[in-house]
């Protein structure tokens, strides 16, 4: 933990080392997230004293805990919705929220929804990984269809749906997915979707080794990374897409960016500015 | 069932009897502890069974509380007072020892040891592990009906790894006063039905094991044995090495060594990661980009380490 | 007591022509908004709901001019969340709601309290459960205001009973929640939230504007749980370099994570313990007539009004009445309630409820002195009449 990093990166300046060895399974997909998380903020320069990252519950939400910023865990779905509330009350700060697939598309969906239409300046990061982890592997709504977790004993028979395209539909100034396999490309994926004014969504494709790859048989983690890139289809390679929502076909890169104004820029000019005091 | 119909009237006991066990997620407790209570159950008696699992995670303590008597009324043991502890691992048998009745209680522990990422907090390079450091012979002088036995070994030997809780059952049998084929009469009704003689013939050597336990020929033993304690690997001065891995944060996930596209790594006894070929190794950093827990870093040539 | 005449009288939602500095007749939830920017607030978020609604109105043209944010989230668990999120960043926040939004706000209205966040409640009650009757007033909501969250929790409730007490109570609960890092529930009920009364706010006496103790010193020496005497733990603001984590698990001093008993249940005994430490601070009753008194009224808001007027009534008949109002609902006063009962021999308790305040009175009365309930459940206030006309039948029952 020192306060000034280095120029080149090293990760151990923006981590709470003294926590580690950090409490996610071996091979799980969060901590390839968070290293391209931490590597974006060092090559943008912001300052840990600065940022705030705001999580909700879920193994993705244990996930902030590590870095060495003002770190806030905070309530099942809401990360959102409180990261709204700090970032309206404290402009100044950088604002990044961990959220994942139950956490954020479940019980948040509604946060999620409303916090693109505002398109304040916050970044957020889905860790998907396709599964409730920490309560044991129940089905998420991004389960892959036919996939079996501890309440689809007969596989998954919802269809999983596609956050970014939601994410774009309410108006989120940028909407980005990359998967974990690809650490550079996410980390570059962050770093724009954190220099766009406005809201940032980003799925990450990660995985869940020990429950779900256990039970769907998706072999090691090692298998489990290298599929990423056997199914996932990059959109630089022409994937059209209006394809019909494919779970495991999904695009990649920036999906999607609009120059709606900020929310706090707005609420400036069409509120305050206004204010007679 | 022949076990219900020969059920006998329930013994007269001074107290609920107390039987404590423990272990880690996925290891069988909870199976075990089931087969305890049908059993205690079908012998006439009062049973409680409270259960705990920790998170679902690998690694979280699971235990489960087994009292039975006349009449039971609370159900959980309190610490000090479990007559029987029955451990499926070696770490989760130590921290739970407080609860054994001091003086007359049994204390059945697998030398089985399974690693848990949070048993590794706080390790710091070159210290020893957070993981317990009793050694069987610790055990054995502070308890005087201690068993330390290798279930996994035993089953293994049988040609059924995955009996080894039977074996464990069947070890555990002796310490408590129900007939060996009432037991069996259980254990047929919860394992699979393909498994059934190898879970019994796991029980029997199990029970075997027991009945003939040497603790004098097994303390000598491992007195000048090495301890049971993981070792934590020990700091290696490879300065020809670009690779710098953490080994404490570790997790054995095998994504460096098998992504390593020159083949520099390899996963040691302990799984762990270990740089074998460090003169192959070209910067190319895949190692560390995607090593979750953060263990490696690769060093740049000329860069302040 | 003019209060049946005046409730459906409204203000002007943005609140022109009044004089914000001058004597004014405001409504009761205009003024909890006027109050709420007094006492420092600079963040609201909220959601409609009746009878509250004014209170946003009001505040999303109040805080603009004092530079603060006015959010109309997108639920009542999101302005909740907002409010403790814009709270952490260092801002004084509130929101406001009514009974099955006060519901929705519960869980994380629970975080605050684990976390010692401090942040600032308005519950008007309406008649439920559920949507029940949005627009009439009730009292239900006694109990949910201090047992309506999960586990075991730290939270102070304060109960005025007219627009000026409200303007007082919502100033005070920013000192509260503030000092103590503690939520604060205001909760009054759909009668004085939309009645109004003449106010000038110079001349209330809200005494000193609090803000929490900022973490100060070495960043490195740090723990954002550890306080000293006083059992409140400084706080550090984001981007004052203490870099601290904030979370809704057990946790130690440090702020991380912790199930290990003992630290469990140190930190759990501080949190719950800290408000009666303070109980100075927190406690505040109102009484009247207690000397000589035979029969004890006990209740708070509106109904203690009505009660209030009902001493006058019995007095003429020869009865002498006293009245017991706990101003701080919770924690309950309960030894100003004990000395109060002191000698009466009969205590009623009027309440706007099918019965709540009345278990906590019977739990601290003395074995042997009867006590008595009115209820009304019609969504109509309780009058003076009632209650002096239930006093006698009680006494001639005996
Ligand atoms: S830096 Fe590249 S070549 Fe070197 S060990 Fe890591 S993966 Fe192998
Ligand atoms: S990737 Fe990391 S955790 Fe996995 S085996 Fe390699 S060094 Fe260990």
């Amino acid at each position: 933990m020192t306060d000034v990093p280095s120029a080149e990166f090293n990760i151990r300046d923006y981590l709470r080392t003294e926590l580690f060895p950090h409490f996610m399974c071996p091979g799980c997909g969060h901590g390839i997230a968070l290293r391209a998380l931490l590597w974006a903020l060092h090559e943008l320069g912001i300052s840990k004293d600065n940022l705030a990252v705001v999580s909700g519950i879920g193994c993705s939400g244990r996930v902030g805990a590590y870095i060495d910023a003002n770190t806030f865990h905070t309530t099942h779905g809401r990360p959102l919705a409180f990261a709204t509330g700090l970032k309206l009350a404290r402009p100044d700060l950088k604002v990044v929220v961990l959220t994942g697939d139950g956490d954020c598309l479940a019980i948040g969906g509604n946060h999620l929804i409303h916090a693109c239409r505002r398109n304040l300046n916050i970044t957020c990061l889905l860790l998907n990984n396709e599964v409730y982890g920490m309560t044991g592997g129940q089905v998420s709504p991004t389960t892959t269809e036919a996939r079996y977790t501890t309440t689809t004993p007969s596989g998954n028979h919802e269809p999983a749906f596609d956050a970014c395209k939601l994410a774009e539909a309410a108006g989120a100034g940028f909407v980005g997915r990359e998967m974990t396999l690809q650490t550079p490309a996410l980390k570059n994926l962050v770093k724009e979707g954190m220099s766009h004014n406005g809201f940032a969504f980003i799925e990450v494709l990660s995985d869940c080794t020990e429950i779900y790859g256990r039970k769907n048989d998706l072999g090691e983690s090692p298998e489990m990374i290298l599929a990423q890139k056997a199914e996932f289809r990059s959109k630089d390679y022409g994937m059209e897409r209006d394809e019909v929502f494919q779970p495991r076909s999904l695009a990649t890169g920036v999906l999607s960016r609009n120059d709606h104004e900020e929310y706090t820029a707005a609420y400036r000019k069409h509120v305050l500015s206004k204010a007679s005091s | 069932m022949a076990v219900a119909s020969a059920k006998p009237a329930p013994r007269a006991v001074a107290r609920p009897q107390n039987v404590l066990i423990v272990g880690v997620g996925g290891q069988g407790v909870i199976m075990v502890s089931k087969v305890l209570a049908s059993l205690c159950q079908l012998q006439g008696y009062d049973v409680k069974q409270s259960q705990v699992h920790g998170m679902a995670k690998r690694g979280g303590t699971v235990f489960s509380h087994v009292r039975y008597g006349e009449r039971v009324y609370s159900p959980t043991i309190p610490e000090g007072e479990a007559d029987v502890l029955v451990a499926l691992e070696w770490a989760e048998g130590m921290r739970w020892l407080p609860y054994l009745e001091q003086k007359n209680g049994t204390v059945f522990v697998d030398t089985q040891q399974i690693v848990p990422p949070f048993a590794c907090r706080n390790r710091h390079r070159g210290a020893v592990g957070g993981y317990v450091r009793e050694t069987v012979a610790d055990i054995m002088a502070h308890v005087p009906n201690s068993f330390a036995l290798d279930a996994l070994g035993i089953a293994t030997a049988l040609g059924v790894p995955k009996a080894s809780n039977s074996v464990l059952l069947g070890a555990m049998s002796t310490a408590l006063e129900f007939p060996p084929d009432d037991w069996k009469e259980i254990i047929e009704r919860f394992v699979p039905p393909k498994t059934v003689q190898a879970n019994l013939k796991c029980f029997d050597s199990g029970r075997d094991w027991a009945l003939s336990f040497d603790r004098d020929g097994l303390l000598e033993k491992h007195a000048e044995s090495a301890p049971l304690t993981v070792e934590t690997p020990r700091e290696k001065p490879d300065d020809l090495s670009h690779i710098d891995i953490e080994a404490n944060w570790c997790k054995g996930c095998d994504i460096c060594v098998r992504f390593c596209p020159e083949r520099c790594l390899v996963m040691n006894d302990q799984q762990i990661a270990e740089v074998a070929y460090p003169e192959r190794c070209t910067g190319c950093r895949i190692c560390e980009w995607l090593c979750p827990d953060f263990a490696i870093t690769v060093k740049t040539p000329g860069a302040v380490a | 007591m003019a209060v049946p005449g005046l409730r459906h009288h409204r203000e002007d939602a943005r609140g022109r022509g009044l004089n914000d500095t001058g004597i004014q007749n405001i409504q009761g939830n205009h003024a909890c908004a006027v109050a709420a920017v007094a006492a420092g607030c600079r963040f609201f978020a909220g959601y409609p709901i009746t009878p509250s609604s004014e209170i946003a109105e009001r505040i999303s043209v109040e805080l603009p001019k004092a530079g603060g944010t006015f959010v109309q989230m997108e639920d009542e668990i999101a302005s909740m969340a907002a409010v403790i999120g814009a709270s952490a960043g260092g801002i004084k926040a509130m929101t406001a709601t009514s009974g099955p939004g006060f519901s929705l706000k519960q869980e994380n209205l629970g975080y605050a309290a684990g976390a010692e966040i401090p942040c600032v409640i308005v519950d008007v009650m309406r008649g439920g459960p559920s949507t029940g009757m949005p627009t009439r007033p009730a009292q239900g909501d006694f109990m949910q205001s201090r047992w309506g969250t999960h586990g075991d929790h730290a939270c102070i409730v304060l109960a005025p009973w007219s627009v000026k007490e409200i303007y007082e109570q919502t100033v005070r609960a920013f000192n509260l929640s503030e000092t103590l890092r503690v939520p604060v529930i205001v909760l009054y009920d759909e009668v004085i939230g939309h009645l109004v009364e003449t106010l000038d706010p110079g001349s209330v006496d809200t005494g000193e504007i609090t803000t929490r103790k900022w973490a100060g010193g070495d960043p490195a020496q740090y723990r954002p749980y550890a306080c000293g005497e006083d059992d409140i733990p400084p706080m550090a603001r984001p981007g004052d370099g203490y870099r601290s984590h904030t979370t809704g698990l057990t946790h130690a001093e440090n702020g991380f994570p912790s199930q290990d008993p003992t630290t469990v249940d140190r930190v759990a005994r501080r949190v719950l313990g800290k408000l009666a430490r303070h109980n100075d601070l927190v406690e505040q009753v109102d009484c009247y007539d207690l000397d000589g008194a035979q029969v004890l009224i006990a209740t708070c808001g509106i109904t203690a009004r009505a009660a209030k007027s009902a001493l006058r009534l019995l007095q003429d008949k020869g009865i002498a009445a006293g009245l017991f109002r706990p101003v701080t609902l919770w924690p309950f006063p309960e030894e100003s309630y004990r000395e109060a009962a002191r000698g009466k021999q009969q205590i009623l308790v009027p309440e706007m409820n099918a019965g709540q305040l009345i278990y906590e009175i019977q739990r601290l009365t003395p074995p042997g002195v009867p006590v008595a309930g009115f209820n009304r459940l019609d969504g109509e206030p309780i009058t003076p009449r009632q209650i002096a006309e239930r006093v006698e039948e009680l006494l001639n029952h005996d």
